[in-house]
Parts: structure tokens; sequence; C-alpha cells
């Protein structure tokens, strides 16, 4: 526990001495929304609004993986790796830190550009705005479960920063489909439904257990 | 030489005589196949398509149980089992794949449906393509294998996972069932299951063949680093 929260307190400290990832992933989200906007045919007809819940997400998995290709980097490059590999801990919580310094960038990045896409489709979000933020943490969470671990493996490997979408959207079905449904309820002033969430929390469970398990195998050296 | 290799060679030779005596006896058997009444030729695809799904699900499966054994075990012999029933495992699902196709433009009218076990066999595909990518794009043979048996075992993780997504998005399912008891009609079974016996003897061929390969090869790089260390011990 104590390496998870020395692990957490180093990666939020650098980004706070630099804030170089969050502003990148803040404005690489804005742009995917803005860049979709010429993309998407003209005027808000209701079959632009269909794709609204999809475009956000998909905004969101795009400046994830730039975040999360940045997680690691710092690692490597004085070799401060090795360090974390040879910490006298667990490896699961070297691996439960950086998820969690992820997840905060990411949830910070959301919360900022969720406000700028609410304020530039004119979404009427009023009372729904809990029920988006607790579908925007489910699909965080499992984004960054699994995206950390394949962070880890992609730093490693020679083209990393393509290495990492290729490994990890494949394996995002089910995230993005449960937050997708989930979302288009919410923006619909719909209750939440059960099966998008229950997909949401049953596959964040897994991928959290797949990645503190396999992370000792991917740190190992 | 583990034992793991010592079966693939032992096996190279047996399944290959299997295959050159079984395939002719199931291309007769196919052609001689009644034609079915409302699909016509088409329908015959069906004495390849779902054999080769068998078989490259199988292929699949062998390469998370390889990647997890070589986790358990880290004797590199299940890493080249874990890679070779990738690759064979890719092989089969691209001719599913392809054949797939052929067939739904015949009998649908269009090429593909986003139907729920279309769609989780093309991720699955995805999958194992990410898995051969990773492969190639990692150095040093011990940390590939150690990424790849994670991987795969990731990878396999998320079927039950997408089932259930898929499910949920809607897909009505207009695949026929494999497996329905008396789906195929009669003096069909035998061209059918003779396939299967086909596909699956072909499989291990070339997961056999491939496993001997990766040996080979291991032992070319392993004896070319040693004259290179030792130059006068040549």
């Amino acid at each position: 526990m104590r390496v998870l929260l020395a692990v957490l307190w180093k990666d939020l400290l650098v980004e706070w001495r630099s804030r170089d990832r969050v502003a990148a992933m803040t404005v690489f989200a804005l742009l995917v929304v803005v860049i979709f906007q010429f993309a998407a045919p003209p005027g808000a007809s209701p079959e632009t609004r269909t794709h609204l819940p999809g475009l956000l997400w998909l905004a969101w998995v795009f400046s994830a993986i730039l975040g999360l290709n940045r997680a690691f980097a710092l690692e490597l490059e004085n070799d401060a790796w090795a360090g974390l590999a040879l910490a006298p801990a667990d490896r699961g919580w070297i691996y439960l830190g950086k998820a969690v310094a992820g997840l905060a960038l990411l949830l910070a990045v959301q919360l900022v550009s969720a406000g700028a896409f609410v304020l530039g489709f004119d979404v009427p979000l009023g009372a729904a705005a809990p029920r988006l933020a607790a579908v925007a943490v489910l699909g965080a969470f499992g984004l960054t479960a699994i995206g950390t671990l394949l962070a880890a493996v992609a730093a490693r490997t020679r083209y990393r920063e393509v290495m990492l979408p290729l490994l990890l959207l494949p394996l995002l079905v089910p995230v993005i489909l449960g937050a997708v449904r989930a979302t288009a309820a919410v923006l619909a002033q719909q209750p939440l439904p059960w099966p998008p969430l229950r997909l949401l929390i049953v596959t964040d469970a897994v991928f959290l257990i797949v990645s503190v398990l396999c992370f000792e195998y991917v740190l190992d050296e | 030489m583990s034992r793991l290799d010592r079966l693939a060679r032992a096996a190279v030779r047996p399944t290959g005589v299997a295959l050159a005596l079984a395939a002719p006896v199931w291309l007769w058997l196919v052609a001689r196949a009644p034609l079915d009444s409302v699909q016509g030729v088409v329908q015959k695809i069906v004495y390849v398509h779902p054999p080769c799904a068998f078989a490259a699900y199988l292929g699949f499966a062998c390469t998370a149980l390889g990647g997890a054994l070589y986790l358990w075990r880290r004797d590199e012999a299940w890493d080249r089992f874990a890679a070779s029933s990738a690759e064979v495992g890719v092989l089969f699902c691209a001719l599913v794949i392809a054949t797939g196709p052929l067939w739904a433009r015949g009998t649908w009218g269009r090429w593909w449906s986003w139907d729920l076990r279309l769609t989780l066999t093309l991720l699955l595909f995805l999958v194992f393509l990410s898995y051969l990518l990773l492969r190639s794009f990692t150095e040093g043979s011990e940390r590939t294998a150690r990424f790849a048996a994670v991987y795969g075992i990731a990878g396999l993780a998320l079927v039950p996972l997408n089932y259930f997504a898929i499910e949920l998005a809607g897909g009505r399912s207009i695949h026929p069932e494999n497996l329905q008891r008396g789906s195929l009609g009669a003096g069909m079974r035998a061209p059918f299951w003779t396939g299967v016996l086909v596909a699956l003897v072909a499989f291990a061929h070339l997961l056999a063949r491939r496993v001997e390969l990766a040996w080979l090869r291991d032992r070319a790089e392993r004896r070319a680093r040693e004259t290179e260390a030792e130059p006068w011990a040549t």
C-alpha cells in the first residue's frame, strides 16, 4: 500500500511540475471533438446527435492512449525502470500506483473536455451530470486498468507509440460499447440502464485482476 | 531439446501421411455430397468453413495455454508452442473470414453482417494479429516470450466479455448454428465430419512443422552466438 502511494505521489508530482501530459491530452480531446464537427453532416440533425456519445468516448480513448504512451517514458529515460523493478515490494502495488495516477489524469481531462462538449454541442445535461460522471469514471477505470499494463509492454518494444493502440484497441471493445450505451441513455435524460453498467463493472474487474496478476511478468528485470 | 519439441518432431511425419490420405477422401466425399436444394453449390462451403473455424479457435486456445505454461514453467519450448499455434490459428482464421463472405453473398445477399459470431471471430482475429505484431516488434527472445504470453492470456480473457458486449449491442444472430442437431441433411454428415478431421489433422501437421522450425531456428541462433563468442572453437 505504501508503494502504491509512493508511486502515485511521484507520478502526480512530476505531472504537476510539468503539466505536459494533461495539457497534451486535453488539447487532443478537444481537437478530436472539433475535427469531428467537420466530419459529421452539417447541422445538429437527430442523426448527428445519436453519434455524440460515441464521439465523446472516441476522443477520450484517443487522448488516453496519448497519455498512456507517456506513462512509462520517464521511467525509461534515466533507467528508473530498473529502480522500480528492484523495489522490494509486490509489483502489483507498483502497477496500482501507476494506474491510479493515469486514472487521475484521465479524469481531469474528461472533466474539462466534457464541459467543453456540453457547451459546444448544447447538450441539456442538468440533473444528469452525476450519472454522466459515474459512467465516465467506470469507463476510464477499465481503460486505464488494461491500458497501463499494455503501456508497460509497449514501452519496451521497438515502435512504442504505434504498438500501444494496436495492442489496446482490440481489447477495449467491451469498455467502449458499455460506456457508449450508458452515455447515450444519460444524454437522452433516461435513468441509467443496468446491462451496460453491469458489462462495464465486470470488464473493469476482469481487466484489473488480469493486470495486477500479469504486471509482474511485464516489469520483470 | 525438450519433450514438447521431440513430440512435435515425431508428429510431423505421421500427421503428414494422415493428411495426404484423408484429404483426397474428403474431396471425393464433398464432390459426391448431394446439392442443397435451396442454396445450391455454395452450400458446400459448410465442408470447409466450420472445420477451419474449429482449427482457428483451437489455435488461439493453444496460444493462451502455451503462454500460461511458459510463465509458469519458464520453458522456451512452451513459448515456441504458443507462437506457432498463434500463427497457424491466424492462418485458419483468415480462411474462415475469407470463405464466410463467399457463402453469405450467395445466401444472405451481402458479404458481411455485424452478427454476434462474425464480430467475435473478427475481433479474435485482430487480437491475434496484434499478438504476432507484438512478437515481431519486441527485442530479446525472453522478453518477447513474456510479453506475448501476457497478451495472449489477456486476449483470451476477452472472449466472454466480448460475447456479452456484442449480445448487448443487439447482435441478432443470423449465422447458422454450427452444431445444431439435424441441421445437416442426408448424405452431408460424412463429408462434414471428414472435413473437421482433415482440418484438425492439417492443424496438427502445420503446428508440428512450425514448432520444429522454431526449434531449429533457435538452435541455429544459439550456435551462431556460440561461434561468435569463441571463434577459435570452429
